[in-house]
């Protein structure tokens, strides 16, 4: 009978770790009643693992606010279609996305990427599938 | 005990030029910016965590008198230890490729510098246990009894690795980075981020 003991402990264990996974990422940094769409001028991007951050100039009357977007890793990037070269700084992009939690914006605003519109019409998913962010449409994959 | 800790601190924030450094040599940038390198050594991470835990808990658990109490100790330790071993292995190699691929974010991370903490812990505890266990564990086949010390040791070799792995697992959470401001003080402490407080002034609890 003690082995039993165990064995339920072990479940908890791996009950507990479930819970860690099912957190997703997308729900326990972002907001998904906080949609954005932002559009300036790229400023900086950083084409890493394991989520590229691309930094984006969005002028408002005559204020400037830097938004970092997150999006997925350079392989899905690369898959959907966008690499670091077609992101360069000063490529002027729209962006959708949802802000994170937090919105005081300092230094710079922070925000999950669901799309890319480029100047010609061009639209490319940014994101991960299967992270929690809500069923916008942008992710051509999800159904 | 305060200078002990401010010469912590100090060295810290020294390793911290040292971090940085290791973030701009061609390697760290290519791993960082790799396609597939970077996510295979993070599976890899994660399935030799598996093998690590998963044959350490055959021997803790063994060691707790409790379970698969047919076995005699000496025989599950040279069975199942040889795969921990190996696990121990690719899980180390693996996870300093991963720190060396993003060092600043990572050092400056907090659940990673109490993932640290709490691997120094169980080094130490790992080292005790692994020794006296070498020496005595034909001498506890023998009597069939295995002192309480060794049994508290192994079960909290399992309670330090199990938070181990909750903690390397927060690590993907950036809730408390250097460019997630405001924090309070004693966060950006713990992280050694330097922030230019002069930025919150007026800002509602802070």
């Amino acid at each position: 009978m003690s082995n039993l003991r165990y064995i339920i402990l072990l479940l908890f264990i791996f009950l507990f770790n479930h819970s860690v996974h099912s957190h997703h990422a997308f729900t326990a940094e972002f907001d998904a009643n906080a949609p954005i769409n932002i559009t300036g001028k790229v400023v900086k991007v950083e084409w890493i693992n394991p989520h590229a951050w691309v930094h984006v100039e969005v002028k408002q009357d005559s204020k400037k606010t830097i938004w970092m977007v997150e999006g997925g890793t350079p392989n899905t990037l690369i898959r959907n279609g966008l690499t670091k070269n077609s992101v360069k700084p000063g490529t002027v992009i729209n962006v959708r996305g949802y802000q994170s939690k937090g919105k005081l914006c300092l230094p710079r605003c922070i925000a999950n990427g669901r799309d890319i519109t480029f100047p010609d019409g061009r639209k490319v998913f940014m994101g991960s599938s299967g992270t929690g962010a809500p069923r916008d449409g942008s992710d051509p994959r999800e159904r | 005990m305060c200078g002990l800790s401010s010469g912590l601190y100090e060295l810290i924030i020294k390793m911290l030029d040292f971090v940085v450094w290791l973030s701009e040599t061609k390697w760290s940038i290519g791993l960082r910016e790799s396609l597939y390198l970077y996510p295979w050594i993070e599976s890899t991470h994660v399935l030799s965590i598996c093998l690590f835990f998963g044959t350490l808990l055959f021997v803790d658990l063994r060691l707790t008198g409790r379970v698969f109490s047919s076995l005699s100790v000496a025989e599950m330790n040279r069975k199942v230890l040889p795969l921990t071993l190996f696990g121990f292995l690719v899980m180390f190699i693996t996870g300093l490729l991963l720190f060396y691929a993003i060092p600043i974010r990572n050092y400056q991370n907090i659940f990673f510098r109490v993932k640290m903490l709490l691997m120094i812990i169980a080094g130490i505890n790992a080292l005790f246990f692994h020794k006296r266990m070498s020496n005595e564990a034909k001498v506890w086949d023998k009597d069939s009894f295995i002192p309480g010390s060794m049994k508290s040791s192994a079960i909290t070799s399992l309670v330090l690795w199990s938070l181990v792995i909750i903690a390397g697992r927060m690590i993907a959470y950036n809730w408390f980075d250097c460019d997630r401001q405001p924090q309070p003080r004693w966060i950006n402490t713990l992280t050694s981020c330097e922030v230019d407080y002069s930025l919150f002034e007026g800002i509602d609890g802070f």
